[in-house]
């Protein structure tokens, strides 16, 4: 006949004194609960940021190269997407864009100007991005036309006030994208025609843009004709690198070094994960305080446990428990304790998380998880094994007789 | 059975060495009834823990059926404790937030190895012997003393071990209730063949036992004075 398992009566004996000490459990518990919930939280935001930013740049497809004024995204001045509220550096102009054209690796060159401005149209007035490009442009942000189309060379070289709306633009302007299409939009004093309407992209930036010829806003749009920043898109991923050096050398002819950066995708991507796992890793420092603390609860309150318990301990040992096996006892109760708080967290995050998605795409994984779980019942026990040794090392006949 | 060789157990109260037991050479025979009697201090509480193990001498050996256990290590000591060895103290010693069937099943947690024998059947056939099958889901605090002490009795013996140490077990009982204890353990001696050792200070209790020894300051001596 087998005896019943060890490990269900230690549990059980643990749940017994959780019973018994329902506020007690509940607040250490808390301090755990806190430090996870803390802890994922951070995670999953930063986590969602650094997606989130990816993906906007992933959109734009790979093998591109960006040209901006100052010096860009590696030093100081850092210009923003698209070159919106870029402080100093130089301005481009169209003969950058035709001597860029040259370069024999270059498939595409798409200059961007960009200015936010209050849109008129359908009665309604709604606040949004002007950005005036060419019809690469299009393939450059991964824009597609979900009613009517897209403006055309011609339509460049014409210089035709026509454009083409962000989604959410479109809906909020006209109330859906097939009654945008002919209609005319307003803006800065000056009509355009609305000829298509783009796929919802996700991104306020590109939902909330017009689209129009960038040779339109040369004008009292854009009076010296020059455009924020000037993309690249390379025939190839091996050609990068060549393209990248001549385009520079392209440039210098016109410009000082520190009046421009070039820079490519990929290493403007290694620069945003490089600053999100600094920002990541501080803000899983600060959470990791709190679950410092909830842990040191679980130590203290693990003490008191087993003062009390010094006679239950005596007892035990009296009856045949090994040390090992009042060790056991001891640990069992602050793992379970901090797991109890730790998946408590966990749940509370992730509800958190969900409502969060709402409006950002924030993310938990299943590394969290586990990370989660494996933390929470590491601290159990790290911060339970002094006061579990205390027990098991007392004496058995002075635990007996303790009151 | 046991069988304690020039025992000696000394303490330090701070620099002052007090021997409370001091070279005691004694033999426990199987299936013996034996009263230890002794005044308070006398030490012969801690001949008891000598003799379940609890506490190790500073001296001396001590021979179970043959075997030297006076070097083992804890765990060695805590095994043969659980398997030959069961306790009936003074105040009961049960633990309060377990059931009187749980705190009969307490022994059985800590086997390492496998029992012959259902352990709950076990602990409710000992409650029933003992009369307090109906109390078997109360908790201890809810009970009387004497049942109390049925119950702890019940958990020395759900080893089945060979041995019952039994530490002033009436002395937290009216006599009424003490004399239905002693006569458990009397009857557990004769019926099964347990070796019982009664410590008390009580000279009429001890002379319930088939045959007493005295302890005076740490010593066996031949007359109780």
């Amino acid at each position: 006949m087998k005896t019943q398992n060890g490990y269900v009566h230690l549990a059980k004996s643990a749940f017994e004194d959780f019973k018994r000490n329902k506020v007690r459990t509940a607040l250490t518990s808390l301090g755990i609960m806190i430090g996870v919930l803390s802890v994922v939280l951070l995670i999953a935001l930063g986590l969602g940021l650094k997606n989130y930013i990816e993906s906007q740049f992933e959109s734009m497809g790979a093998n591109l190269i960006m040209i901006l004024p100052g010096s860009g995204f590696t030093g100081e001045g850092g210009a923003g997407f698209g070159g919106a509220g870029t402080v100093g550096g130089v301005s481009f102009d169209e003969r950058d864009v035709n001597s860029l054209k040259r370069v024999s690796e270059i498939d595409y060159v798409v200059p961007i100007f960009m200015k936010g401005t209050a849109v008129e149209g359908g009665g309604e007035k709604k606040y949004g991005y002007v950005m005036g490009t060419n019809e690469d442009g299009f393939k450059l942000m991964n824009v597609k036309p979900e009613a009517g189309e897209l403006f055309t060379k011609s339509d460049i070289q014409a210089s035709s006030k026509v454009g083409v709306l962000g989604n959410t633009m479109a809906t909020d302007l006209f109330g859906s994208v097939d009654d945008a299409v002919g209609k005319t939009i307003r803006f800065e004093d000056l009509r355009f025609k609305v000829v298509g309407v783009g796929e919802k992209k996700g991104d306020q930036e590109t939902d909330n843009a017009v689209f129009i010829p960038y040779k339109t806003t040369f004008g009292s749009l854009n009076p010296d004709k020059s455009f924020w920043s000037i993309y690249l898109g390379v025939k190839s991923d091996d050609m990068v690198t060549i393209a990248k050096t001549k385009a520079e050398e392209m440039l210098l002819k016109r410009y000082k070094a520190d009046d421009f950066a070039v820079t490519e995708q990929s290493e403007l991507l290694e620069t945003i994960n490089q600053i999100f796992s600094i920002i990541n890793s501080v803000l899983v420092a600060i959470g990791s305080i709190s679950l410092l603390v909830g842990g040191i609860g679980i130590m203290n309150i693990m003490y008191a446990t087993v003062t009390e318990r010094t006679k239950e301990v005596g007892i035990r040992r009296a009856v045949g428990a090994t040390k090992s096996d009042i060790l056991k006892q001891f640990l069992t109760e602050s793992v379970l304790l901090s797991m109890f708080g730790g998946v408590l967290g966990l749940v509370l995050a992730t509800i958190i998380v969900m409502i969060v998605r709402i409006f950002f795409p924030a993310s938990i994984n299943i590394f969290a998880v586990v990370i989660t779980l494996v933390i929470s019942s590491g601290i159990g026990i790290f911060f339970g094994v002094f006061p579990a040794r205390r027990a098991a090392n007392l004496p058995p006949i002075e635990a007996i007789r303790y009151e | 059975m046991i069988k304690l060789e020039n025992v000696t157990k000394s303490y330090f109260l701070g620099d002052e060495e007090v021997k409370a037991v001091r070279d005691v050479n004694l033999e426990i025979k199987s299936k013996e009834f034996l009263g230890i009697l002794g005044s308070s201090g006398s030490g012969k509480s801690t001949l008891m823990h000598i003799i379940g193990l609890l506490e190790q001498p500073t001296s001396g050996k001590i021979l179970l059926e043959g075997n030297d256990i006076s070097k083992l290590d804890d765990t060695e000591l805590s095994k043969i404790r659980n398997r030959t060895v069961g306790f009936v103290f003074q105040s009961f010693n049960l633990i309060n937030r377990f059931t009187v069937l749980e705190n009969v099943l307490l022994p059985t947690k800590y086997v390492k190895g496998r029992l012959d024998y259902d352990p709950v059947a076990k602990a409710e056939d000992l409650l029933s012997r003992f009369g307090i099958y109906e109390r078997r889901n109360f908790f201890p605090n809810k009970i009387s003393g004497g049942q109390q002490q049925r119950v702890a009795i019940a958990r020395a013996l759900i080893m089945e071990p060979k041995i019952i140490l039994a530490d002033e077990p009436t002395g937290n009982l009216d006599s009424k209730t003490g004399d239905e204890i002693i006569d458990i353990l009397k009857n557990l001696n004769k019926e099964f063949g347990v070796t019982v050792i009664l410590v008390t200070h009580e000279h009429d209790i001890a002379l319930k036992t088939k045959r007493q020894i005295y302890i005076k300051d740490g010593r066996v001596v031949e007359k109780y004075l």
